[in-house]
């Protein structure tokens, strides 16, 4: 009976070992996806299971997803959730599993939910919406899709937290709004200083004038009572007077840059420098000076701006001159440098460059930029007379233009100042 | 003899007129009022169109009525409407000429700082009337 039963009990053994290798088979099969259905011989009779390969990725899948995903039975049930959601709202996964999805709803918003479910039963379909999580409502999307399962169908619903995104876009439109009223400030402090500017240019200049009649009267009407010192004093006053005049013109002018003045008229660059040539005759034989212009080319813009320009530079030629040298000044297209001025190659014909060089003084090239700054005079008062406003002035406009302007120069040799101006000026309507 | 009313508020200014044209032959220098206002009441004052001023020199810069405002109630009165004005001013931008010239302005100068650009802007004055 020993030897009996231990050998009945071996072939026990053997078998149950063949149907656990046959079950780890199995498993392995199914883990594989080798397998879809299996049948099962348990105290029950015959048992069809089938794998549920679709949903075990899918909860596999939905396990490392970030977002919260639940399934839903036809009573609205979770019959399984992710991590993700219990973590969501604040409960443990246990609880969560079997309780009604709509519960953790918003209330005012769970009738929108009702129709957003029979609407995701039929087909997939998104809504945003509040779930009550506390005492706090939580901003989400949920996602609907139905999932074949078994014969039956689920519902899956995929929860995204859109919390950082409603607080970014409540930030934005707080921000929006400090923008306007930075914009609407910007608007009115430009406007108070353009106003500023002509008001106190305006008024500064009664006074001023005062001052340059006054002392003439005195130089004219009392010269026999002033001693020459007396006189060298008046002299003084009455010079300075003058500075003061041109400096008020310039920031005038520059102000008044700051307006919007149309860009609609077409402008022969040739002529407009034939024009200030002829302007400045009386300055060009009393210093002997010789001007050379070739083929200039025809631009969109400001004409009464673009005239100050080129205006601007050539007195500016002519004035810082060395004593006793005769000046020479050339104007002449050029092709425009895109690495100069940071333009794309392709957009290098769109431009036109006009260079303004001279025979001048000149000044050190680190200087190049600053020479473009309002009241920036490189010069000491006296030796050569100047408001520091009129490059500013210069580059104001051809900023406005959509331009740019450079300067090169060598002290002593000279200075090369280039003008690239577009041809075009957006929405032209001249 | 051209009657020359000056219309300025700068005690400076109206001296400055009398002292430079006291002396000239060809105008006759009315009293000068100190605005627009006291033009008005002036003018209302004198009884026969022909003792009227021949010439108006408005200054721009006037509190209560500018010289704009001078000028366009001196071009809307029938009465005073043939008078010519001219506005001188210590500034002058192409705004402001425009403006002039398109309510009725003869002239528009700048005002001068010597005797010598007084004679001349009068002399301007004279030959556009």
């Amino acid at each position: 009976m020993n030897d009996l039963s231990r050998a009945s009990m071996q072939r026990e053994i053997d078998q149950l070992q063949a149907q656990l290798n046959e079950a780890k088979e199995t498993l392995e099969a199914i883990r594989n996806g080798e397998v879809d259905a299996l049948v099962v011989n348990d105290h029950q009779g015959l048992s069809l299971f089938t794998l549920r390969s679709a949903d075990r990725s899918y909860r596999l899948f939905i396990e490392q997803m970030t977002e919260g995903a639940v399934t839903l039975n036809h009573e609205g049930l979770v019959i399984y959730s992710n991590s993700q959601f219990a973590r969501l709202v604040r409960q443990p996964l246990s609880k969560v599993m079997g309780s009604f999805f709509s519960d953790y709803i918003y209330e005012q918003d769970r009738p929108l939910f009702k129709e957003l479910l029979s609407r995701g039963w039929k087909s997939n379909t998104r809504s945003e919406l509040k779930l009550t999580v506390g005492d706090v409502q939580l901003d989400v999307q949920l996602s609907l899709a139905v999932l074949e399962m078994d014969e039956d169908t689920a519902l899956s619903v995929i929860v995204t937290d859109l919390t950082n995104q409603k607080d970014i876009e409540r930030q934005l439109m707080i921000k929006n709004e400090e923008l306007r009223r930075l914009n609407d400030a910007l608007i009115a402090s430009n406007h108070d200083l353009q106003q500023f500017a002509s008001v106190a240019s305006h008024d500064l200049q009664e006074p001023l004038r005062k001052i340059q009649v006054f002392s003439k009267f005195l130089k004219d009407k009392e010269q026999d009572n002033l001693s020459s010192s007396a006189k060298t004093y008046i002299e003084k006053i009455f010079s300075s007077s003058q500075r003061m005049k041109m400096l008020i013109i310039d920031i005038l002018t520059y102000s008044k840059l700051s307006g919007d003045n149309s860009l609609a008229d077409t402008i022969d660059l040739k002529e407009i420098i034939g024009e200030i040539v002829d302007d400045f005759d009386l300055r060009i034989s009393e210093k002997n000076a010789r001007i050379e212009v070739s083929g200039l080319c025809v631009v969109e813009g400001n004409k009464g701006q673009l005239r100050q320009v080129f205006q601007n530079l050539i007195s500016n030629a002519l004035k810082f001159v060395a004593p006793g040298r005769q000046p020479h000044i050339t104007i002449q297209l050029a092709k425009p440098d895109p690495t100069e001025v940071g333009i794309l190659p392709s957009e290098q014909d769109n431009y036109c460059q006009v260079n303004v060089s001279d025979n001048g003084i000149g000044f050190e090239n680190n200087y190049s930029s600053a020479i473009f700054s309002l009241f920036e005079t490189l010069n000491p008062k006296g030796a050569y007379e100047g408001s520091g406003i009129g490059l500013a002035i210069a580059k104001k406009i051809i900023e406005k233009h959509r331009g740019f302007i450079l300067a090169k120069s060598k002290v002593g040799e000279g200075s090369e100042f280039s003008v690239i101006l577009p041809f075009k000026q957006p929405n032209f309507i001249g | 003899m051209t009657k020359v009313l000056l219309v300025e508020d700068d005690l400076d200014d109206r001296l400055l007129f009398q002292t430079f044209f006291a002396d000239r032959k060809d105008i006759y220098l009315l009293p000068p009022a100190s605005d627009g206002l006291e033009m008005i009441e002036y003018l209302k004052s004198i009884p026969t169109d022909d003792d009227l001023p021949d010439l108006i020199v408005v200054d721009q810069n006037m509190p209560k009525m500018n010289g704009k405002q001078t000028l366009s109630f001196l071009k809307s009165h029938k009465r005073y409407s043939r008078i010519s004005v001219v506005i001188y001013s210590t500034y002058t931008d192409n705004t402001l000429v425009v403006d002039c010239k398109k309510l009725g302005a003869d002239m528009v100068a700048l005002k001068p700082i010597d005797n010598e650009g007084y004679q001349k802007m009068m002399d301007d004055f004279l030959r556009v009337i």
